[in-house]
């Protein structure tokens, strides 16, 4: 029988942490070496002495908090060793430079999928299809409702709510980095072709992007002052921090929408006080996460960040996979 | 044209706030398409149409059974979507179904005057087919209008009054004539839409129509400024809004919800037709207490409301009576753009005439409401207060000079209600919202002390805001003590100020009692558990009331 002890990687305080190399994934608080599996700040804490990373992700991640952080960076598959466990980055589909991060040791395989989606984009590496014995996975959207349209259907009708208010200035609330480039990527590819504007934050990123190699539609970088008339039948893309405040004041005539898995359900577009809400995400629907789970074919599969209980117990009743909880 | 454009039409005015925008989507919708389906779309969206084909239960176990699904993982879905119908949509996105032939041409029309009524003539068996073979060839864009309409739940935003304004502008014709014509039955068909849009005004073709009622607005304080004697008084009852309609002989007695209720009610159909003329009343439907002449409690009157054909028996038990507070048409001729106070007079004229002349004895069956005289202000605020004591819930209070327009019009009809009864309880249980409230724990019961137990006496939908609502929901997932299904149980740690309107003897309920239109109006965060109420203070309250 297995005790808790075994397990190569488990909870503590809070994160994902391996004892036996002593290093911490996407740890929330200051440690001292940290796997960071991409450059979302919800996966990533200041004052860690050292970080690791792949590449995009250390110069996306020093973009936005700058140069003073110690990280050093490995290519997609390039195996590299702590206390003799083999360690390797592998893409996770999710935003440019996104991982999963696969552990061996004592030929036992650890995944830990990292934030991750199958679906189509353009603008960051495909998911790769690992093999592994245990599984750590993701499962904010856990549940069979979450089925997602393919992204040039949404973008068309992102097109489509832009055109058919041709007086309004169109506000689209997005993630400034992935979701923001993603979203130009696809819309410049609809019969859309007026002007786009996006927030400082999200232009910084598209810049970054292009330094990355990744062709993003080049915006305009909105500016406070800018005259309304101008502005009429055009796009602006803004992180949802400033959809609630004064922000907003900036603009007359508009329209609202957040681009965000969760807005496929009715309740919580009218609760999200948007406008319009459009479903699509960079995470795994319900079909991802079980293609990953039993494309992995691991034999044993934690989730976190996300509700799993429905996802668990139809894992083990239906497909007879272990599911384990950490404690 | 296909059911896809109403679709579209849902989906466009479910995302859009402001109502001039709404208007005008739904002026180009009736514009480009056929005239059948505007009356069927008009139908769905003035709320004509919540029969029930089918349970959202129903549904759920049909899916469950037809994909082999489980149960549980559906019950769980709902509780995160708050909806049967758009959680089996969601469900059916991701049914890889592909069929050959979808039926993409289907009107709006065709499912619902065709496929939908076929489907109830089915036995069980046939009818679970026939909705497997309708959900694999509908085209995904309209399973959510499909199964709304199945499950009877579809709704908009869109108040009627929209939709008035919205055909007023189409056809530029005055609002009040379209939704005079709205008013009462609706049976979609070709015709019923061409009357709706029809450009001359034969006001002899609304003789079946009960008018749009007039309704009142909360009390404002400015009113308190003005000379008492501008005002009109009555008690607020409690009852059946209703107008009733002689016209040609024929009575018809139509609630505010626009119901035509003569075959709950015969005994008033058949004294109000003694009545020598024609004539449209408004005022309140009430179950009597004859003995102390005031009204019974609404409570009564619901056990006659959906009871058809009511036996002697049942009317001899719960004796109703009809108080009119308003004329608004005598012998054929409109009198609403007539001054109250005069609207009065005619009132009690005719009331006085039809009392003495009618042969039959009318005047056990109907009253004209009797008015208050309040010496000033203050003295209004006693009789509010002794609103509880005959039953009712207030004060009306009227210009003397409004004209009788339409809706919940600004500045000329106002109620002023009794301050709700107020006890302090404690969060007991919590269970998951529906609708828009979904994913979150909105639905509350409240305990108060006996002993050293906490008994269940009152739940609560309303009354926090949407931050509150979040702040709360958050803290009953962290301090629940139980699961049981959707409904958890909760540490009792929170105290709410619960207001309600009434308070009685109960038997069905473990409390013993019984509360009216309970909801929350304070978060008592300064209150431990301890300083809530017990049950005792809600029997002192209940004996201090009667």
């Amino acid at each position: 029988m297995k005790t808790k002890k075994e397990y190569l990687i488990r909870y503590k305080n809070g994160s994902l942490y391996c004892e036996l190399a002593d290093i911490w994934i996407d740890p929330s608080k200051p440690v001292n070496k940290a796997l960071i599996t991409h450059a979302h700040f919800d996966h990533f804490t200041f004052g860690c002495e050292e970080y690791i990373s792949t590449k995009e992700t250390a110069i996306l991640l020093k973009e936005r908090v700058g140069d003073n952080i110690k990280i050093k960076t490995f290519e997609y598959g390039e195996e590299f060793k702590i206390n003799g466990i083999n360690i390797s980055f592998h893409p996770s589909g999710h935003i440019l430079g996104s991982s999963q991060i696969r552990f061996i040791f004592a030929e036992e395989k650890w995944l830990i999928s990292g934030d991750f989606k199958l679906q189509k984009d353009e603008t960051c590496k495909q998911y790769e299809i690992v093999k592994t014995d245990y599984l750590i996975s993701e499962c904010t959207f856990g549940l069979p409702i979450f089925k997602w349209d393919e992204s040039n259907k949404i973008a068309n009708d992102i097109s489509k709510w832009i055109t058919n208010s041709p007086e309004k200035t169109s506000l689209l609330f997005c993630y400034s980095l992935g979701k923001a480039q993603r979203l130009l990527n696809e819309i410049s590819q609809t019969n859309f072709k007026g002007n786009i504007y996006s927030h400082g934050s999200i232009h910084k990123m598209n810049n970054s992007y292009r330094e990355l190699g990744i062709d993003i539609k080049d915006t305009i970088k909105i500016e406070n002052k800018k005259k309304i008339d101008e502005l009429k039948g055009s796009l602006i893309l803004l992180p949802p921090s400033l959809s609630k405040g004064s922000y907003l004041k900036n603009f007359k005539n508009i329209q609202t929408a957040f681009a965000s898995g969760w807005m496929s359900i009715r309740a919580l577009r009218k609760r999200s006080g948007y406008d319009k809400g459009f479903a699509i995400s960079d995470h795994a629907d319900w079909d991802g996460i079980l293609e990953v789970v039993k494309k992995s074919e691991a034999k044993n599969v934690f989730f976190h960040h996300g509700d799993s209980e429905a996802l668990s117990k139809y894992l083990v009743e239906k497909e007879s996979i272990n599911v384990l909880l950490f404690r | 044209m296909s059911l896809k454009k109403f679709s579209e039409l849902f989906g466009d005015l479910d995302s859009i706030n402001s109502t001039n925008n709404k208007i005008e989507v739904l002026k180009r919708y009736f514009l480009s398409n056929e005239q059948i389906d505007n009356s069927w779309a008009i139908y769905l969206l003035t709320g004509k149409s919540n029969k029930r084909f089918i349970s959202g239960r129903y549904l759920k176990n049909l899916f469950s059974q037809i994909y082999e699904y489980p149960q549980w993982l559906i019950d769980t879905c709902y509780l995160k979507v708050g909806d049967s119908a758009e959680v089996i949509t969601l469900l059916l996105k991701n049914k890889t179904i592909s069929k050959a032939k979808k039926l993409s041409n289907i009107s709006l029309n065709e499912l619902l005057s065709e496929i939908i009524p076929a489907l109830s003539k089915l036995n069980e068996e046939e009818k679970n087919l026939e909705i497997k073979n309708l959900w694999e060839t509908l085209p995904e864009d309209n399973h959510l209008i499909f199964n709304k309409i199945l499950t009877g739940t579809f709704r908009v935003g869109v108040s009627i009054g929209l939709i008035t304004k919205s055909i007023s502008k189409l056809i530029n014709i005055d609002e009040k004539i379209i939704s005079h014509r709205l008013m009462g039955d609706f049976k979609p068909s070709i015709d019923s839409y061409e009357f709706l849009i029809k450009k001359n005004i034969n006001l002899q073709e609304l003789n079946s129509k009960p008018f749009p009622f007039l309704l009142a607005n909360t009390i404002e304080d400015k009113i308190f400024k003005h000379s008492i004697n501008d005002f009109q008084f009555e008690w607020k009852y409690d009852g059946i809004r209703m107008q009733i309609i002689k016209r040609s002989g024929n009575v018809s007695l139509w609630t505010r919800g626009q119901e035509l209720v003569n075959e709950s009610f015969p005994e008033l159909v058949k004294k109000m037709s003694y009545i020598k003329d024609d004539f449209v009343l408004d005022g309140e439907l009430l179950v009597w207490n004859f003995k102390e002449q005031i009204a019974f409690d609404f409570s009564l009157l619901q056990k006659r409301i959906n009871r058809k054909s009511p036996t002697r028996t049942i009317q001899m038990k719960y004796p109703i009576i009809f108080i009119a507070y308003d004329l608004l048409e005598i012998h054929g001729k409109d009198i609403r753009e007539i001054k109250l106070e005069n609207r009065r007079i005619e009132l009690e004229k005719y009331f006085s005439k039809w009392h003495y002349k009618t042969e039959n004895n009318i005047s056990d069956i109907f009253k004209i409401c009797d008015l208050i005289y309040p010496k000033d202000w203050s003295d209004v605020l006693t009789y509010k207060e002794k609103s509880r004591e005959n039953n009712t819930e207030g004060l009306i209070i009227k210009k003397k000079t409004s004209i009788y327009s339409s809706g919940r019009k600004k500045g000329i009809w106002w109620k002023y209600k009794v301050d709700p009864m107020q006890l302090d309880a404690v969060l007991i249980y919590a269970k998951g919202g529906s609708g828009r409230r979904a994913g979150l724990y909105t639905d509350y019961s409240f305990g108060l002390w006996k002993d050293q137990e906490l008994i269940k006496f009152a739940s609560a939908y309303s009354g926090l805001t949407n931050i509150e609502i979040k702040e709360l929901d958050k803290w009953i997932r962290k301090n629940t003590l139980e699961k049981f299904g959707p409904v958890r149980s909760l540490k009792p740690e929170m105290v709410f100020e619960i207001s309600f309107e009434k308070i009685q003897i109960s038997k069905r309920h473990k409390s013993g009692i019984a509360v009216r239109f309970p909801r929350i109006t304070k978060w008592r965060k300064d209150k431990k558990i301890n300083d809530a109420d017990s049950l005792e203070n809600a029997y002192e309250l209940m004996k201090k009331i009667s």
